[in-house]
């Protein structure tokens, strides 16, 4: 069922009622307002170090050293200014991710869903490939691959979890199909393509758009995971899997360094989560219910 | 019954062939995108052109791709998964040394992840329409925000480095060994009779098969609850309500039952991530698993152990799944045929 037949509201309103969505939301501006202004509100440069600093607590422990807020990690170099920079890598990642699995997994769907047949056999066991590697064991061989570099672990970050809108969209694209304003395309004249796009993907919108909800969420996790094994990106650029990964060796000095990077990650992939949870309920007929 | 279910299997099997085939392809082709040299990895530095040229007739480098996939697939189906170029050793020896680890884990979060997500998938149930649900589900939004590795990490913060309470590296402490009968070591704990080294080997466990568990967890309560709610409106739901049935016995006894099968069949899917789960896991808990071994040879491009160790895991998903499907049939009595 469309967004629009649920009720007469608009769905950005309805949506905006849902106190997931505007709390998802609103952590979301904050962070993208901290990737986008990271030198104007960054209290020093991310890789400048201050050795004699090393391994400070926060500004609330004993061991904290004025001018860093958050401490400093083995190398002293301000962990504030380390997880606002942090925020361009994981939201770059998370957007381009959740763009181009969107794009390559919808238009397969849309295509096994709507022409069936050999298409949806093929493109099926190409899914039911796919999901037979745990998703963090093929993003590392596509990783070995490609080699290192953010663009490569977009690239692999897609390459993987396409499926995941893949099997969602296509079994949606089954059910609207076999309606009649579908059929009443088609014999209007209406091209295969120009039914798909003008009349099938309109309707599987509200699930494409959660979907990119949580696909964020994940592309964060992933990128963190693989910078957390030092296959992402360049030592030069703060992410917060790296953070994790040098703080990791110092958690009896400073438990802090290895905590706020955690939180951050933690409460990004929350926010898209809530987002999207909060999406599916505006959008889902059932939920509403309930 | 159990020669449907062999046919059942053997119908699966069948399907999982050419699976397997096309995984080991996509990861044949995958790794030979690959930048790295794996030539000039393995020679040392003053290495003449014709010693180098001699070695890449000797691994097969000048045959074209399709014929080194042949030879490379001849080679596995003997049981010959290749040289690893780090260690030296038969790729099929580390890994038969590391799964056995990684399966224990991975068998033990599983467990722990049941047991936690399927009452509390019931509790999540229960609360439905209280003013409480709200904070219980946003609860559980928090913590599918919270991936297995962020878990491995928040637990040693908290009973490892915090409260000092359960160790977190290895498998055993480290002036305890176990000879080895079956590589499996709680089992060969028992086997030897060491009841002091199998209650060390379960305490370096629980941490990460429970970072494992907690990863999974709030998927299956989800699970649950939503397959609770599709068959709580059933007539045999209202019916044993109207003959007064309490409600707890409602839930466990009738609504339960049907409500755990799709449940299930989902279960099987999770534990197959889960199982990928264990990579960083176990890297995180220096544990001696297959994951471990993996992102060593990752970091070293070591990609004989890379190949081996990804075709390895993508076989025991493609076994786990096999498994839960027969499980499924067995306990469901709606697929048993009438005899």
């Amino acid at each position: 069922m469309s967004a629009a037949a649920v009720g007469g509201e608009s769905p950005l309103r309805r949506a905006l009622r849902s106190g997931r969505v505007v709390v998802g939301g609103s952590i979301l501006v904050v962070l993208l307002f901290c990737a986008a202004a990271a030198p104007l509100i960054a209290p020093y440069d991310p890789n400048e170090q201050d050795l004699l600093n090393a391994l400070k607590g926060p500004f609330w422990t004993d061991n904290a050293a004025p001018g860093f807020w958050l401490g400093t990690d083995n190398l002293g170099r301000d962990t504030l200014s380390r997880l606002i920079y942090g925020t361009r890598v994981a939201l770059f990642v998370a957007v381009c991710a959740a763009v181009g699995t969107m794009l390559m997994g919808t238009a397969l769907a849309l295509l096994a869903g709507y022409f069936g047949g050999v298409i949806d056999w093929l493109i099926s066991r190409a899914v039911d490939l796919w999901m037979s590697f745990p998703p963090v064991v093929l993003s590392l061989i596509l990783i070995v691959g490609f080699g290192v570099g953010i663009g490569n672990v977009i690239l692999a970050i897609i390459l993987v979890d396409w499926t995941r809108f893949c099997r969602v969209v296509r079994s949606e694209v089954l059910v609207i199909r076999r309606q009649n304003y579908v059929d009443a395309a088609r014999l209007s004249g209406f091209s295969h393509m120009r039914t798909m796009v003008r009349e099938v993907l309109p309707a599987a919108a509200p699930t494409i758009i959660t979907l990119m909800s949580l696909e964020m969420g994940i592309a964060v996790i992933v990128e963190a995971i693989l910078s957390f094994v030092g296959m992402s990106v360049e030592a030069s650029i703060p992410a917060w899997g790296v953070m994790i990964a040098d703080a990791r060796n110092y958690m009896y000095q400073s438990a802090w360094g290895l905590v706020l990077p955690i939180l951050a990650i933690v409460t990004t992939v929350l926010a898209f989560n809530l987002l999207g949870d909060g999406l599916r309920r505006t959008f889902d007929a059932r939920l509403q219910q309930h | 019954m159990s020669g449907e279910i062999l046919g059942i299997v053997l119908r699966r099997i069948a399907v999982a062939i050419p699976l397997m085939l096309l995984v080991s392809i996509l990861v044949f082709i995958v790794l030979r995108l690959i930048p790295a040299d794996p030539v000039a990895m393995s020679m040392p530095p003053n290495a003449t052109n014709e010693d180098i040229e001699a070695l890449r007739r000797e691994m097969g480098l000048h045959l074209p791709v399709m014929h080194q996939y042949a030879i490379w697939l001849g080679h596995i189906l003997e049981g010959d998964l290749g040289r690893s170029i780090a260690f030296g050793q038969p790729v099929f020896k580390l890994i038969g040394q590391s799964l056995p680890a990684t399966i224990e884990l991975a068998v033990l979060g599983a467990l722990f992840a049941t047991a936690i997500g399927l009452p509390g998938g019931i509790l999540l149930f229960r609360l439905r329409g209280r003013p409480s649900e709200q904070a219980v589900d946003v609860g559980s939004t928090l913590m599918m925000s919270i991936p297995e590795f962020l878990w491995a990490l928040f637990l040693i913060l908290v009973f490892g480095v915090a409260f000092n309470l359960l160790p977190f590296a290895g498998r055993l402490p480290p002036d305890m060994t176990i000879p080895r009968v079956t590589g499996f070591l709680l089992l060969d704990c028992l086997l030897t009779g060491d009841l002091t080294a199998f209650l060390e080997a379960i305490r370096h466990m629980l941490l990460p098969a429970l970072a494992l568990a907690l990863g999974t967890v709030p998927l299956i309560m989800r699970l649950l609850r939503s397959s609770l709610l599709d068959v709580i409106g059933e007539d045999y739901v209202t019916m044993a309500r109207l003959r007064g049935v309490p409600e707890r016995r409602v839930i466990n006894r009738h609504a339960l039952r049907n409500a755990l099968l799709p449940t299930l069949s989902l279960m099987g899917v999770q534990f197959g991530f889960l199982f990928g789960g264990t990579l960083l896991v176990e890297v995180i808990y220096s544990y001696p698993g297959l994951g471990n071994l993996m992102v060593e040879a990752v970091r070293n491009t070591d990609l004989p152990i890379i190949q081996g160790a990804a075709l390895v895991f993508a076989l025991a998903v493609l076994t786990i799944n096999l498994a839960v499907d027969v499980v499924y049939i067995v306990v469901n009595p709606k697929l048993r045929r009438a005899r």
